[in-house]
């Protein structure tokens, strides 16, 4: 066990907290005043947050206190800390989505929606986390900011591009995190670092006030170590907003009270591309789960292959696109491992990126024809456990391929069509490795529902007792 | 895997792209780019083989 593990101590749910600040048992100035030491510590090893908004978090604090004392309610999550990815807008700050071409956009004027939500229900924003450049990579591993360092094993990868965010959770130095995922940015963190972690359906959580990558592609979502903060996060930031028009306008649909329910049907383990790319560990943790949830049944996806195709070319293209301007004028400043990437999607043929829309209109029904008979999907989040930070290729089913493009090789296929995914972590090996729940467009509580059951069976288990 | 099927474009055709999209390449990000783009288009290969069916509908589609 490492010096740094010693340090990492289990910190309480964001339920427990909540419950302590609420009941007046801890004040949550006391709380956030030794989570800010806690940073202080651990931050210069872990670079898991790039700003630490210590005044607002203790005034904010005092606000909680005070409301405690006046006998008003402070909301479900009072006190409680938690930290955001850089491409959230956080009123004061420039929002650099890990860029210093960002560098010389005005601070935004408020907080992301997701943020105001969370504030409303007394959560404490305490930091903003670490990100690859402009969210395009899967490791964390940035040029301006330097690389998020894995709390489980310091000279690994977090995953990323959320690696800052769930950093930071990993090693307790907040209760939870809002990430996002464009083609695995939550579930490929959630997977390296031994947490739960949730990308809901497209449409479903308003991205008003986060810098965007691929709009079509882009979900926000939370990191916990728990399932119920997990879900308890996820039901507070439900809701429309008008400022994304991708959000669907529905009524929030609370999870918390549907964790003990039983699925409605047969859970099924994806075979095909998803276990042909996996190694033995992902291969042997996608098999626990399917076995806690009784899943006998092996499904294939057989557009697989080219979903993640289309999703990489689709990626690309519309990366290209977003930063043309910037491309053109001041492509020196970029992340050299982004900026190559982005130059190559200015370049791709529309002809590449029409096909690519029609391969997802065949890939989205064939998902859905899956769902018809299964209610849950299973499969690993991703190819390895965590690699080494700098570890140039990974080992795919015999092959040596690039690190950073492939590390969503089972990922991409699934965000590609917005699926709800929860992704849980297991601990069979030297490190974690995370298995997707993957549900029908808008039953985000299914997978919760299966995540929460193995969690209580043991099956997947949060950073608390790795340490 | 598909990482294989990188398409033959060398820097000269990379640089005379990037001039017909706008963009003037530096000579020192030239070897990322042809090598990215090697990789994206080898991708794009997968999607055309074999050729899908034109009909197919891309289009958000509202339905009652």
């Amino acid at each position: 066990m490492t010096v740094l593990q010693e340090e990492l101590k289990r910190p309480e749910s964001a339920t427990a907290v909540a419950w302590a600040v609420r009941t007046g048992r801890l004040a949550a100035v006391t709380l956030i005043e030794s989570l800010l030491e806690r940073i202080k510590a651990l931050n210069p090893r872990l670079n898991a947050f790039t700003r630490v908004l210590a005044d607002r978090a203790l005034r904010e604090a005092r606000a909680i206190d005070t409301m405690v004392a006046q006998g008003r309610d402070p909301g479900p999550l009072a006190g409680v800390p938690f930290g955001v990815k850089d491409n959230y807008d956080v009123a004061g700050l420039v929002t650099t989505a890990g860029s210093i071409v960002n560098g010389d956009r005005p601070p935004a004027v408020e907080d992301a929606v997701l943020v105001r939500r969370l504030g409303r229900a007394g959560a404490i924003l305490v930091g903003t986390q670490n990100m690859d450049e402009f969210a395009y990579g899967f490791t964390t591993e940035n040029a301006h900011y330097g690389a998020t360092h894995n709390p489980l094993d310091p000279v690994r990868t977090a995953g990323g591009s959320s690696g800052g965010s769930a950093a930071s959770v990993a090693a307790g130095l907040c209760s939870f995190a809002l990430g996002t995922d464009t083609n695995g940015s939550i579930r490929v963190p959630s997977s390296f670092c031994g947490l739960f972690g949730l990308k809901p359906t497209f449409g479903r959580l308003p991205r008003t006030g986060t810098f965007p990558f691929v709009h079509d592609l882009d979900h926000l979502g939370p990191f916990a170590r728990e399932v119920a903060d997990l879900s308890l996060v996820y039901d507070l930031v439900q809701g429309h907003d008008p400022g994304d028009l991708a959000c669907a306008d529905i009524a929030p649909e609370p999870t918390q009270g549907t964790l003990g329910k039983p699925l409605p049907g047969p859970a099924a383990l994806l075979g095909g591309w998803f276990d042909d790319l996996a190694d033995p560990q992902g291969r042997e943790a996608a098999a626990l789960v399917a076995k806690a949830l009784g899943a006998t049944a092996r499904v294939t996806l057989p557009g697989a292959v080219k979903a993640r195709a289309a999703a990489f070319v689709l990626t690309c293209a519309s990366g290209g696109n977003l930063h043309f301007e910037a491309l053109r004028d001041r492509a020196g400043d970029f992340d050299p491992a982004t900026r190559d990437r982005l130059l190559a999607g200015t370049l791709i043929p529309a002809n590449a990126v029409l096909q690519a829309q029609r391969q997802r209109a065949l890939f989205h029904q064939e998902v859905l024809a899956a769902f018809r008979r299964h209610a849950l999907l299973i499969a690993p989040a991703t190819p390895c456990s965590a690699p080494l930070l700098g570890q140039p290729t990974i080992r795919v089913a015999g092959e040596d391929l690039p690190t950073r493009p492939n590390i969503g090789l089972l990922t991409q296929p699934l965000s590609f069509v917005g699926l709800p995914v929860v992704t849980v972590p297991v601990r069979n090996g030297t490190m974690p490795i995370g298995v997707q729940l993957i549900a029908p467009p808008w039953r985000e509580d299914l997978a919760l529902r299966a995540a929460a059951r193995l969690e209580r069976d043991g099956v997947a288990r949060g950073p608390g007792e790795f340490v | 895997m598909t990482d294989k099927s990188e398409a033959a474009l060398g820097p000269e055709q990379v640089e005379i792209l990037g001039r017909l999209a706008g963009i003037a390449i530096h000579p020192d990000h030239l070897p990322g780019v042809v090598r990215n783009l090697g990789v994206v288009l080898g991708q794009a290969a997968l999607l055309f083989d074999p050729p899908l069916d034109p009909l197919i509908e891309p289009a958000t589609v509202f339905r009652p």
